[in-house]
């Protein structure tokens, strides 16, 4: 027994270091936020003489932090609830119905898992330019339902498909309509799976980062990673507001985590360990 | 299933929302870009229709194929690097000690933070004068071994590397970690029956169990290494002198800094061709695999 204490030992020593390795990077940076710039460039290691928490404020109001968190929250929120509820009927027509095109269809939306999305970006741009959509929140939404309607329908549908056939049955005895057993019956019963993709939709879209750069130019309607790439990444006189911008935007996505662990793991590891 | 009498219509109205988003969004765009690739077109004049002259011009680029090697680069980071350690990592994790909570919510954490927000702090951290890993290096006595990690071609792309681990080990290693966790429990006993213990054990009995898995980890490697844009974007733009660009950043820069939309469209074919190809080559692998491992079984 000796020699496996000595190897849950060394197991633990390997996962340490890799967890400080995780999280050493966002630390330094979280720290450093809280310096003067003069403090950082003597002593970019080890705490703050003195906490500096107006940095927070300040590096709020010079990266306009506001608009494009609501920017964020806004384009994300709407391409979510889009993607999932379109998702969701189609699923319980793809899942609980027989017809002719059902399998077509749904290998088509299954297609959208593979094909790599940065080679639609060139034709979504000139197609946004040409129905003058370019440079509106709108032209971001759409993409963003587009591209995540495959893993969408892809989770619901595998769990659509487990419920027995007979529920249904008696709604449609009451003389049910369709959509009326989908909103009664079948949305409510797939709540797991719905909050499972609402929260994948919503990491995805809130971390989405191309297709911001290449449509939206006006400031006013950047979004939280596009605005803070132009403010982080540009100048270098600033580098603790950097931090202290950066902190602030990986806070609420931190917490979002730590609250929601399961649900995220289990949409963004969907489809694999099943093979 | 059931098939209600008059409801043809009603499946039409429901799927009609999501394949009209999903086909005009998605689909349709991909066939334009087939289409703008045969054209010279900066936006404003008239398209020229020029055949192949895109392709030809690109493939006869070595800036083009400098950022093909580099994909295969990030691909091959992808497959040497955050594979093996996302399973050690996953093997490590899947037992009884304190603890494997912490471990596993931090192991996943970076996977959850935009690349955007990522880049921008390894940037910070691999800075020349006040970076993290030079004043670490001074700080222990090995200042000869500080570089300008982002700006020198010599180490720009292992940088970038090391960064795209960071990001995305932990997404493969839960993936492994339910994958060894669905393995029942009376195959490890057997096996330690049979003297199979510790690294033999995991050679011979574990990695052929969780094998499905791992392919399809296999093809998610590579199709994210052909995603790769904002780590790399964010953190070096391609530079020092093209050194660290990928396909997706020389569509980005000639289409929308040359303003050229026919030559980005062509590339952007072209990206499409190869990820297929290496998502083809890949399924093929497992299948095949599979199947003679099917076959091993049965005989």
């Amino acid at each position: 027994m000796k020699s496996s204490r000595l190897k849950t030992f060394w197991i633990v020593v390997f996962l340490s270091i890799s967890s400080a390795f995780n999280i050493i990077p966002l630390l330094w940076m979280a720290v450093n936020a809280f310096k003067s710039e003069q403090e950082y460039a003597l002593r970019p290691l080890g705490l703050p003489k003195e906490w500096i928490w107006s940095n927070f404020a300040k590096a709020w109001e010079v990266a306009k932090l506001g608009t494009y968190f609501w920017n964020s929250v806004l384009i994300t929120l709407v391409a979510v609830v889009l993607t999932v509820f379109l998702g969701a009927l189609a699923s319980y027509f793809l899942s609980r119905f027989e017809f002719r095109a059902r399998r077509w269809v749904y290998g088509s939306f299954m297609l959208g898992m593979v094909i790599p999305i940065h080679a639609t970006l060139v034709p979504i741009f000139l197609l946004m330019q040409k129905i003058g959509l370019l440079d509106t929140r709108l032209s971001l939404i759409l993409p963003y339902t587009a591209f995540h309607l495959s893993i969408t329908i892809f989770i619901l549908v595998g769990f659509m498909s487990t419920f027995p056939k007979d529920i249904e049955e008696s709604a449609v005895m009451d003389g049910s309509g369709v959509f009326r057993i989908f909103f009664s019956i079948i949305l409510p019963m797939t709540r797991p799976a719905i909050a499972t993709v609402v929260i994948l939709n919503f990491i995805y879209n809130w971390n989405e980062y191309l297709f911001a750069l290449v449509l939206i130019n006006d400031d006013a309607l950047k979004t939280l990673p596009l605005g803070i790439a132009n403010f982080a990444g540009k100048e270098t006189t600033h580098q603790t507001l950097h931090m202290a911008a950066l902190t602030m935007a990986l806070v609420p996505i931190i917490l979002f985590y730590l609250a929601l662990q399961k649900q995220l793991v289990q949409g963004m590891t969907a489809g694999a360990v099943k093979g | 299933m059931h098939t209600l009498k008059r409801t043809s219509w009603a499946i039409a109205l429901g799927l009609f929302p999501a394949l009209a988003i999903y086909i005009g969004i998605a689909v349709v765009p991909i066939a334009m870009s087939v289409y703008y690739s045969f054209v010279d077109w900066d936006g404003l004049t008239d398209a020229r229709f020029i055949g192949l002259d895109n392709f030809k011009e690109i493939l006869a680029d070595s800036v083009f194929w400098k950022s093909v090697a580099n994909n295969l680069i990030m691909m091959a980071t992808g497959l040497l690097g955050q594979l093996p350690l996302g399973l050690l990592l996953a093997l490590a994790l899947n037992r009884n000690i304190r603890g494997i909570p912490f471990f596993r919510t931090v192991g996943f954490l970076p996977v959850v933070i935009s690349a955007v927000i990522v880049s921008l702090i390894w940037g910070k951290m691999y800075g020349v004068e006040f970076g993290l890993i030079n004043q670490a290096l001074d700080l222990v006595g090995l200042g000869e071994l500080k570089q300008n990690w982002l700006g020198s071609a010599r180490w720009a792309m292992l940088s970038l590397g090391v960064t795209y681990i960071w990001q995305n080990c932990g997404l493969y290693m839960v993936i492994y970690l339910a994958a060894l966790q669905n393995i029942p429990s009376e195959i490890n006993e057997a096996a330690v029956m049979d003297g199979a213990t510790g690294w033999k054990r995991v050679l011979f009995v574990t990695i052929p169990m969780i094998r499905p898995t791992i392919w399809v980890t296999v093809v998610f490697a590579i199709s994210n290494s052909f995603r790769v844009f904002d780590l790399i974007y964010v953190m070096t733009a391609g530079g020092p002198a093209h050194n660290t660009e990928v396909m997706t950043i020389y569509m980005y820069n000639n289409t929308f800094t040359n303003i050229r939309f026919g030559f980005g469209s062509a590339v952007s074919v072209l990206i499409l061709i190869f990820s297929l190809i290496a998502i083809y080559v890949a399924g093929r692998l497992t299948t095949s695999r599979d199947e003679r491992g099917k076959r091993g079984a049965r005989a």
